[in-house]
């Protein structure tokens, strides 16, 4: 049986990780479509995409930081500290492009803090972020108070509706950057010295470290990246809704995390994959969108990610079993039928 | 005997818990000499009452984290239980208080089980499964209640009058506290259970070959945290009287790991004491209240919460790491002796 379906002429095989999502993917679409015949048209796809791309941006670089054994919860909270500074630089009258040049390098030294934190005192990073959650968003609350920062000037304002390419269904700007970002970390990831260094590094530390690789630079590497992103993703949500609040992206971490186990990395490191974690991102977005077209409420919306984040872990861990179970049989009966 | 006394001091004053207890106490003065009136009666009731449901919920979250796991969904398993409890009793006014505490307590050992079934026999990683039953639960909530809230006027008095009110004085709110952290302090130290609930989290592969069910143990602690999830849900109720299906008890997860992790609990799993989660879940309601009523605005709580488990974490790695060097210190001592 397997060496028919080798042998088969279809050559390409979905890698494992990737059946979860796309069959995900799939049923939202049935389900979305179901409810409006709108929204299979490649035009409302396109559009819907503008509000999840802050989300697969962060997911990408916190799968090089899950990939590493480390976590990081703090990615929302270092976005909102880099949104802060950017509206208390723009409010003090300082041009809009210094602004977002502070505000990435912001999430930039945000990012390294953490990794100093975790790597230097040899502290959990869950712990950490944990604490660098409340630490940042507290800063941001300092920083910004009630008010809110608005009046961006009208060049900066609405990036997510600007085309690149013109026409219906035409390619909107986060989008582009969004295939640009996936094609640069996935050249990294799994294509470049540093992406071999990072899943090594993330699936055995002690014997990396013997082998010459400076375990803690990579996973300081992975924080300060995840940090520079959230940076960049602080730029693109203020762009978006041309104001500032001090609880800018409360809660998009777990949205980040969901979408990068979902897309088959491992929590505990050492495995992961860049198309696991953008197809998993368009699969929350496609099931977002189905129960939104459905009516359903805000609230269900993340049960249902929920549930589906733990059906795509819990699924494979019982095929296995039972495929583990099956073959300890067929052995079992092998070892009898020769005695 | 003075020798002995001297060394129950010193060790009293080695004590990680005594740490915290000098800070709470600093804190207390700090407070206090700003603005007298943090010492008001009514101004350290509404401390107690709010540290109350946060240390029901840190104790039984306390032996979780000792097995090595987390539990993310105790906000979610508090809103779910609080909220069928209010149901219920909003269709039959006439239920008896101790039947409403049990559908709580049982339902939020419901929650518990389901987590501790995922994470043992499911074998995903805790944090992943709590993940998605946070939001899980969150969503069951809303379709159980039908998005409708329950108002003060539906929930009996006596359950209210948990949170004021009780034969000796102090109210039930913090008995049932105090009992839930008796409870976790009996477990950890004097039972059988305890020891294997703490060998399991400190050595995993080691109990299970010494025939320790894991699943089991894992298990067990998720349903206590439930059960004890549950019992915050009546508190909370009785504090707050209303129950809003958006946003009950939204982010009590995170005040009560920031609790249990600042009380000592090793996030690696293996150590914790119920005292001192006790204590971090005092030192966070002192500090998240004495901050505004000093005048300090509310917008640094959040920073202020952050420092202390940063701080927390720090000091307890160079203790521990102190402690280890001093340990071989002394088996090369007995060494060169020999």
């Amino acid at each position: 049986m397997m060496s028919k379906l080798t042998n088969s002429p279809i050559r390409f095989k979905v890698p494992g990780y990737l059946i979860g999502p796309i069959l995900i993917l799939v049923a939202a679409m049935i389900y979305g479509s179901l409810g409006s015949e709108y929204f299979l048209q490649p035009a409302s796809i396109i559009f819907n995409t503008g509000r999840y791309i802050e989300i697969g941006l962060l997911a990408l670089a916190l799968t090089f930081v899950i990939i590493n054994g480390d976590i990081d919860l703090s990615v929302a909270s270092t976005l909102a500290a880099s949104a802060g500074v950017l509206a208390k630089l723009f409010a003090n009258g300082v041009p809009i492009f210094w602004c977002c040049v502070a505000s990435i390098f912001t999430g930039f030294v945000l990012g390294l803090i953490n990794g100093i934190i975790v790597i230097k005192f040899g502290l959990p990073s869950l712990v950490v972020t944990l604490a660098t959650l409340a630490l940042y968003r507290g800063l941001t609350q300092v920083m910004l108070g009630d008010g809110v920062v608005a009046n961006y000037p009208e060049s900066f304002v609405g990036f997510d509706q600007r085309l690149l390419i013109g026409g219906n269904p035409g390619l909107p700007a986060p989008l582009a950057l969004f295939i640009v970002a996936s094609i640069i970390f996935y050249y990294v990831l799994h294509r470049s010295n540093y992406g071999l260094k990072n899943i090594m590094s993330g699936s055995n530390p002690s014997t990396s470290n013997f082998s010459g690789i400076s375990v803690n630079n990579v996973r300081l590497v992975a924080f300060a990246l995840s940090g520079t992103v959230a940076g960049i993703c602080a730029v693109m949500i203020t762009s978006r809704l041309g104001s500032t609040i001090s609880n800018v992206g409360l809660g998009l971490e777990l949205l980040a995390i969901t979408a990068v186990v979902l897309g088959g990395t491992d929590i505990f490191g050492g495995r992961g994959a860049v198309s696991g974690t953008v197809v998993a991102l368009f699969a929350i977005m496609a099931v977002r969108e189905a129960l939104v077209i459905q009516d359903i409420n805000g609230q269900v919306q993340d049960a249902a990610i929920g549930l589906l984040l733990i059906l795509t872990v819990l699924v494979p861990r019982i095929r296995s079993y039972y495929v583990d179970k099956r073959n300890r049989k067929k052995r079992f009966n092998e070892a009898q039928a020769k005695a | 005997m003075a020798v002995q006394l001297n060394s129950k001091i010193t060790y009293i004053f080695k004590k990680r818990e005594f740490g915290i207890f000098l800070f709470i106490l600093v804190l207390l003065a700090v407070f206090g000499s700003i603005e007298p009136r943090f010492f008001r009666s009514d101004n350290l009731s509404a401390i107690l009452s709010s540290v109350g449901i946060l240390m029901v919920v840190g104790a039984g979250q306390t032996l979780v984290i000792v097995t090595r796991n987390i539990d993310l969904s105790v906000g979610s398993t508090l809103g779910m239980s609080a909220m069928v409890m209010g149901m219920v009793a909003r269709e039959n006014p006439d239920f008896p208080i101790v039947g409403l505490i049990l559908v709580a307590m049982l339902v939020g050992g419901i929650c518990g089980l389901i987590n501790g079934y995922l994470v043992s026999y499911g074998m995903i990683p805790s944090i992943i499964a709590t993940l998605g039953t946070l939001a899980i639960f969150r969503g069951a909530i809303f379709l159980v209640s039908d998005n409708v809230q329950i108002d003060p006027e539906d929930v009996p008095k006596d359950i209210i009058s948990l949170a004021t009110t009780s034969p000796i004085g102090i109210p039930w709110l913090l008995i049932f506290a105090f009992l839930s952290i008796i409870l976790v302090w009996y477990i950890s130290s004097q039972t059988l259970l305890g020891k294997r609930i703490y060998a399991v989290g400190s050595n995993p592969e080691g109990a299970v070959s010494r025939g320790l069910s894991f699943n089991k143990i894992t298990i067990l602690v998720f349903v206590f945290v439930g059960v004890l999830a549950g019992l915050g849900g009546v508190l909370y109720t009785a504090r707050y009287a209303t129950i809003n299906p958006a946003d009950v008890a939204r982010g009590l997860e995170f005040d009560v790991i920031s609790a249990v992790v600042i009380g000592g609990t090793n996030i690696f799993g293996g150590s914790g004491t119920a005292l001192g989660t006790a204590l971090g879940c005092v030192l966070i309601g002192i500090l998240s209240n004495g901050l505004t009523v000093v005048g300090v605005s509310p917008f640094w709580k959040a920073c202020a919460t952050g420092f202390l488990i940063l701080a927390a974490v720090a000091i307890d790695n160079l203790v521990r790491k102190r402690q280890e060097q001093n340990f071989l210190l002394a088996i090369r001592n007995q060494r060169v002796t020999k």
